[in-house]
Order: C-alpha cells, then structure tokens, then sequence
C-alpha cells in the first residue's frame, strides 16, 4: 500500500523527457540522476518530489530507447508508482527491474487530476481517490515477487541464496 | 486451445502454461552482450554477484560489433572490461574481428530454431529469420541472464500477416520489408509476436528472411517468423549446419489479428528522414540528390545483398563526388565476397570497403553524416541523429548501389 501526490503527465513521455539524454555518459550516480528526472518536461518536479508520489500519465509512456536510467532516476527521486494508460515495453521491464511498481488502467489515468493525494493497494489491485476506487488486475505473481524485494538482481540474490 | 510460434518456442522453456498476457520464468539457451552495453553487465555483474560464477560459461557470449576495432579510450577500456570477465569466467568472445554479433551467432550455428537467445542488441529479434526467439534487452535484464540462465518475460499476443502476390527485381525484400511497414505502421504490431505466410514469404532466402526479421523493431513487434517451403527448410538446415525444423503454429492457435498485404507489382521503395514507417515509392521521389551512401548493417550485409550491388557497380563508377561505403555483415561474408572476386569490382567502381561490424549504421562509428549531408543507406532506422547530423533515406543495396552511380535517389531499372 502507497500513498501520494500525483504528478500528471500526457501521452507519449520519452525517455529522453525522463532522462536528458545529454546526461547519460556524464551522470551515473543514481541519486544524482534523480536530481535530473523529467527535468525538461517539468522542472518542479525534481525538486518537490516526495518519497511515495505517483506519476500518472497518458500513453506509452517510456517510449524511445532502452535505456536503463530512465526507470533508476525515478524510483531514485522516490516515486512510488506509475500508473499510465499504456507503457513501451523495454521501459515495462525495466522498471519492473529496479523494483518500480508500474500500473496499467486507462479509467483511472482520466479521472485522476493532477496534484490530488491518492492511495494504492497493490494486493487488492484498486487505485483509491477521494471520489472513487478503481480496480486494476493484480501484478503477476512473479512480478509482484521482483517488485518485493526490491528489483530483479536483489529479487536473485535472495533466491540464489535460498537455494544453496 | 492451438498454440502460435512464439508460445510454442515460451513452452518448450518453461514448466508455466503459456498464454498471452501471462508473464512466466523463461529459460534462455544463449545470453550474450555486444561491446556497448556490455560493460555496463559487467559492472553489474561484479557489484551484485561478486565472484560468483556466470550460470553456464558455454551458453554465455560477448560479441564485440559495435565499435570494432575500439576507436576511441573508452571503447577500447570497455571492450577490456569485458575480454578480462570472459578469460575470469571462461566465457567465449567473439572479437571485432567476427563482425555483426546476430550474424555470428546464427553463422556459429548457437541461435537454433526454437531456442531462446537473449543479447543487449535492439535487433536482436532478427534471430527469427532462423525460427529462434531472440530478444534485445537492457543491462539489468543481460546481468540477471549471465548469473541465472533465465529471464522473465510477458507472453505477447501474436500477430499474423498473409503476404499475397510475388515480388521482381527490381523490387527485393528490403523493398517487401520497407513496404510492410508502410502497411503496418508502428501501432499495429506493437508489443506482438509477428507469423509471416504466402508464398513470397516461403520462398524467401536466409539473407532475405534476415532482411525482413531484422525490421519487425521498427515495426514495434517482439519478433517475427517466416514460414518456408521444402527448398528453404533445406537451406536453413545447410546455414545452421543442423537437421532442425522450426516449430509451427497449430491450426487452431489464436492470433490478435490477421491481416492481408497484396504486394503484386511491387516496386522498389525507400523510407524518408526521420523515420523508417515513412516509406515513399521511389518515383514518388524526384531530384533528391546524395552525397554518400552505405550498404551494409544487420538488414542488409550479407553477400547476397553486396553482391546484387556488384553487378550493379560492375564495369561502372561511383559519381563524382558521391561517397559509398560496404560494410560485410561478418568475416564470412568477408571471405566469401573475396574469394568470388566481388571486393575488386566494388573497388574498381570506387567504394570504401570496411571491416565486418555495425559501421555505418550507428553514431559512434566509421561513417557518419555531416550536417546538410543527405545519405541513401541499407540500414534499419533512419531518427534524427542516428548516423550523426545528416538526413539518411533507408533503400535496397540495388536502389543504394544505383543511386550512387546516378548521383541521386533512383531506381534500379533506369541504370
């Protein structure tokens, strides 16, 4: 269960937009890439973000290249969750990777406004606002492993462990 | 319920049910990384696991096609990283000597029909020109591979497209692919595994299934399958060097969508800048004027695509002033381009003639545009910026090779 403010965004959020694209060899410190995230598209957010906030956006969001930083700078600016319309597929993997939970349900993204406090159940897959409760299928089991422990290389270790 | 190629391939790699949408602990019978991004695995690798030992060191591959040889320091560190991880591990690696890593790996006879192949190339899918599952992914996704021998991955629904009709020269299969993708656009494979049928489809060659595979990227698909006539299947079997049929789709599997592509009487096609879904009829365009252009990278390096360029640029000049660079998919084509005297002809014809790897399709290595430079190329992606500051127009060796003899963007049968 998370609770937080949601920042709004549209449709189409490259992964550029997420992380300039300028920065990829010259910052590789994931608290500093944090400072960064979405800097172009909204330069408050970086500097407001709180530990918890969700990002609700439009469609395909995290389209554009594959790579990893776009996922580490948010979940590194503390964003708890990301709830879109629909999301590219790399970007998909990759944040299930770093232990980012990411949402898909389109009623929800248009009835959310932006800057509104909501809440998510990841057990019971509802998306909870002050007006109304919106239901989304559960993770998959074994996403929903990966995101517990934290990402998929902490989510193998535990399991490399266990096995030996 | 029938099952499509791509759940069948999932199937035979998990002990979960397969279904669309359903994610499932995939096992994965190659792993490699390239020069780029490999590096980046390493460093994962060393931080998470330590000293522990890669799960299978035979199955597991660093191909170095990028920036081959290292041109700059930190290339050439990046490539030492990994050649130190692989003498640590007693992991294999094929040098930027081999050429593109996809190639190598299907040349090597290690991406086999219904084996999964993981690598951190986007093009990666292109192995489906053999029948195998191979998958691009990020660094995260390669490290937890080396370690472990698994990955996740989300059961995608499964596209099917029915070719109808046959294609001539001077149309080819860049020119079939190119025109698919107009008709597909970037939505409508999306996320999807795609099943290629008709008759133009099974009579393709390795080199032209390579072609058509290695664009299902820009098609936004997961990958995408051929099916073959008995002549083909012969013919695969003799490039992997093994006695395997890739698995077909049951009769009644379940596809998203099936659609339906008459192509009788096509001609040859181009993409413009800035993307590869804009595809143009050559004759629509008039008066483009070029100043270099390349044939080569994963879609078009093989030796039957620079040997139709050949017999194009055979006996003629490359216009002044026009530049043309060929860059041989991997050393075997190399050879084989020497040895059946087709170097010499390019030579003669004034082409630049590199060493096997991804040269002239990726920023960061030999061949870049410069600003206001226009560029007819055989590679897969034309985005602003992707071959550096110019405007790259995607084409067939034979639309490439003509051009640069014409000095401007024309089609074959006019040379």
């Amino acid at each position: 269960m998370i609770r937080g403010k949601v920042w709004k965004y549209g449709d189409n959020i490259n992964t550029d937009v997420i992380f300039p694209g300028k920065y990829t060899y010259s910052i590789t410190d994931p608290e500093e890439m944090a400072k960064h995230a979405l800097e172009d598209l909204d330069p408050d957010f970086s500097k407001n973000v709180k530990k918890g906030d969700i990002i609700v956006a439009g469609k395909n969001f995290g389209c554009g290249s594959s790579r990893e930083q776009a996922a580490t700078c948010l979940k590194y600016a503390g964003v708890g969750a990301i709830i879109a319309k629909s999301f590219a597929r790399i970007f998909f993997r990759n944040a299930i990777n770093q232990g980012l939970p990411v949402i898909q349900c389109a009623q929800a993204v248009d009835a959310i406004q932006n800057g509104e406090e909501i809440e998510i159940d990841f057990n019971e897959g509802k998306i909870i606002t002050e007006k109304r409760t919106f239901n989304f299928p559960p993770l998959p089991e074994s996403v929903v492993q990966i995101l517990k422990e934290g990402g998929l290389i902490a989510y193998t270790k535990k399991k490399l462990e266990a096995g030996k | 319920m029938g099952k499509t190629i791509i759940e069948k391939i999932i199937q035979l790699h998990t002990n979960e049910e397969v279904s669309p949408g359903k994610i499932v602990w995939m096992d994965l019978d190659i792993r490699s990384a390239r020069d780029f991004g490999g590096a980046n695995v390493v460093k994962n690798y060393e931080r998470e696991y330590g000293d522990q030992r890669v799960a299978d060191p035979e199955k597991t591959f660093f191909t170095f096609d990028l920036v081959a040889p290292a041109k700059t320091l930190k290339y050439a560190d990046n490539q030492q990283i990994c050649r130190e991880f692989a003498k640590k591990h007693g992991i294999k690696i094929f040098d930027v000597d081999m050429g593109i890593g996809s190639h190598v790996l299907m040349e090597e006879g290690l991406a086999l029909p219904n084996t999964t192949v993981v690598g951190t190339d986007s093009h990666l899918n292109i192995l489906g020109a053999v029948g195998c599952f191979g998958q691009g992914m990020g660094d995260v996704d390669i490290t937890f591979a080396f370690r472990t021998g698994k990955t996740w991955f989300e059961v995608p629904e499964t596209l099917k497209v029915i070719i109808n009709g046959k294609f001539n020269y001077p149309a080819t299969a860049k020119d079939l692919t190119l025109f698919i993708l107009k008709n597909l656009g970037t939505e409508k494979a999306l996320g999807k595994a795609i099943e290629f049928y008709g008759e133009a489809i099974e009579n393709l060659s390795i080199a032209e299934r390579i072609t058509l595979c290695s664009m299902v990227t820009e098609m936004g698909g997961i990958i995408g399958f051929t099916s073959f006539n008995q002549k083909r299947l012969s013919e695969l079997k003799d490039f992997i060097g093994k006695d395997i049929e890739p698995v077909k789709a049951d009769q009644d599997a379940n596809y998203s969508e099936i659609i339906e592509i008459d192509i009788e009487g096509l001609t040859p096609h181009v993409a413009v800048p800035f993307s590869p879904s804009n595809v143009k009829d050559v004759s629509d365009l008039r008066n483009i004027k070029i100043d270099s252009g390349f044939i080569g990278s994963c879609t078009n390096g093989r030796v039957e695509d620079i040997e139709l360029a050949s017999k194009i640029l055979q006996g003629k000049k490359i216009r002044q002033g026009v530049r043309l660079v060929i860059v041989p998919a991997t050393k075997r084509v190399y050879k084989k381009l020497l040895e059946k005297g087709i170097i010499e002809i390019l030579f003669k014809a004034g082409a630049i003639i590199l060493n096997p790897g991804c040269g002239g399709c990726a920023e960061g290595h030999a061949g870049l545009t410069g600003r206001g430079e226009v560029q007819i190329s055989t590679g897969n992606r034309n985005f602003a910026g992707k071959q550096g500051k110019g405007m790259t127009y995607l084409a067939s060796p034979a639309v490439v090779a003509s051009s640069c003899i014409a000095g401007e963007i024309i089609n074959p049968n006019k040379i």
